[in-house]
């Protein structure tokens, strides 16, 4: 369609293939996944965290302590750390699933997510909620996004979260209007993933940052999608 | 808009013929009877369904009852789609009443949205209408508004006022002089024969040569694999605020595609019209016994 505007499809797609083109040097696991007719598509990854739930008995009420641990330590924990107070509830895998979609509507990326157990019991958000470090719930609370709501995912038609995209823009001409004033181009799929993700539990490694600036490193500061298709043609 | 005032009324209160049926796994006290309803077309299932709700549970103990759901021949009912469009996917081309099943456990989580309050409806409505706005107005006209105009619009759904809906509808329905209609129409094209639930793209009413495009250019556009020139049009669905500009383009015959159905003699959709005279006698399963809608029927 109209590819006049900013952050039209196009760029959208080219973002995200630089992007996951990193991702497979690290193995950070993301992918892109086309729709059946091949129109479009999305990014997406699941990565699978172990809950490890503890009950401790407080005056009568007992409240739950739960961490989130990478599934490679919790593979192989010491003994003593198990055989913590009260009752130890088992361990439970839980699969984090995040897709990055395009909105032609608000012509921004837009972040689904979801959690389920193995057996595929989905996750309720408040659920979620408590796997999101403090810190970013705080922010998530102040964010310029107005909320997190579950919503029809459009390609696959299930049930999912989404963080809502009409403020995106917002937040993000800032940082786009700064990368163009100091004339280093930033890939912006992954400074908006670096600010939305953690807020729900989604984590980018800091190598993306240097391999965006890496990436565009000589092209001159206004964005193009037609400078950066020449670089490819390389 | 003013000679358009007559299909936007019939629009709103298009009207469909439903029978409710408690799930026959779920546990009564007694013997439940179906419950009779005239759904709006453009409203939401979860919204006008309390008295359905408050019908059955009568008939069951609290600890039975979770949250409710609807299903039709085997498919969860998405509350979010509007009424009509379920109808005109699922059902348009079998007999009246609508048959619909309800559950009261067992919530499929993994096809449903959860709707525990009126909120999420109306956040879900609201959030239709603005993603609307930012295609058709760059998202200036819905912000300009007052919140408490969004609270009509939403009122006025709720409560079936045309005219209340409509004063503050009206303005997300203009465009300046100077243009030729809106930057974008929001559209988008349900089929039942895709895996993704709708087509949604980018279109210009405007053809860069100033021609005015029509819903078949459209159509032609976005979903080539639709116009073929014996079938008839695909049911297509609109947005609930901004559909009528197709109905109002050159060329377009949506409003005879979704006809409302009347008590005595439901004038039909020309598929299912058509599906209706090619059944052989005899065949039309109905679960209940027929019956006359009545004025009764059309209080939500």
């Amino acid at each position: 369609m109209e590819e006049n505007e900013f952050f039209g499809e196009k760029t959208f797609q080219h973002y995200c293939a630089e992007f996951i083109k990193h991702s497979q040097k690290i193995g950070d696991g993301w992918e892109w996944r086309a729709s059946k007719d091949c129109s479009d598509g999305y990014m997406c990854k699941t990565h699978f965290q172990v809950k490890n739930g503890t009950a401790v008995s407080h005056q009568g009420t007992s409240a739950h302590v739960q961490t989130f641990l990478p599934v490679e330590e919790a593979l192989d924990p010491p003994l003593d750390d198990l055989e913590v107070t009260e009752t130890t509830t088992a361990a439970e895998v839980i699969k984090y699933e995040y897709h990055v979609l395009y909105s032609c509507s608000y012509q921004v990326p837009v972040l689904y997510f979801r959690a389920s157990f193995l057996d595929g019991r989905p996750l309720a958000l408040k659920d979620i909620w408590e796997g999101v470090h403090e810190c970013y719930k705080m922010r998530l609370l102040q964010g310029p996004w107005d909320t997190i709501t579950q919503q029809e995912h459009p390609i696959l038609g299930q049930p999912f979260f989404v963080l809502h995209p009409c403020k995106t823009s917002e937040f993000m001409t800032p940082v786009l209007k700064n990368s163009q004033k100091i004339n280093r181009n930033v890939n912006y799929i992954t400074s908006w993933l670096s600010m939305v993700g953690p807020a729900v539990g989604l984590n980018l490694p800091l190598s993306y940052a240097t391999a965006a600036s890496q990436d565009e490193g000589n092209v001159g500061g206004q964005d193009s999608s037609i400078e950066r298709k020449s670089l490819e043609e390389h | 808009m003013t000679d358009d005032k007559d299909v936007l009324r019939d629009v709103w209160f298009g009207r469909i013929p439903t029978c409710f049926t408690l799930y026959q796994d779920e546990i009564t006290e007694r013997e439940a009877e179906p419950y009779y309803l005239l759904l709006p077309r453009v409203s939401y299932l979860t919204l006008v369904t309390d008295k359905v709700k408050k019908h059955f549970q009568k008939v069951m103990r609290q600890e039975d009852i979770s949250e409710i759901w609807f299903e039709y021949e085997g498919t969860p009912l998405k509350w979010h789609y509007p009424i009509g469009l379920l109808f005109d996917l699922l059902a348009s081309s079998s007999a009246l009443p609508w048959n619909i099943t309800v559950h009261f456990k067992s919530f499929p989580e993994k096809d449903l949205l959860h709707c525990p309050s009126k909120d999420v409806i109306e956040a879900h409505f609201m959030s239709c209408v603005k993603e609307a706005d930012a295609l058709k107005h760059k998202s200036q006209v819905i912000n300009e508004m007052q919140k408490k105009d969004h609270k009509q619009l939403w009122m006025g759904l709720q409560n079936d006022r045309f005219d209340q809906f409509w004063a503050i509808n009206r303005k997300l329905m203009e465009y300046p002089a100077e243009e030729n209609g809106f930057r974008y129409i929001p559209f988008r094209i349900y089929q039942t024969t895709t895996e993704r639930p709708f087509i949604q793209k980018l279109f210009r009413p405007v053809s860069t040569d100033g021609q005015l495009h029509t819903l078949g250019d459209l159509l032609k556009e976005v979903c080539p694999s639709a116009v073929a020139p014996e079938v008839p049009m695909p049911e297509v669905c609109s947005w609930l605020p901004t559909w009528l500009l197709a109905s109002s383009a050159e060329g377009s015959h949506l409003p005879s595609l979704w006809r409302d159905w009347e008590e005595d003699g439901p004038r039909l959709s020309q598929q299912g019209a058509e599906n209706r005279r090619n059944q052989s006698p005899g065949t039309e399963t109905r679960a209940v016994p027929k019956r006359r809608f009545t004025e009764e029927d059309r209080r939500f």
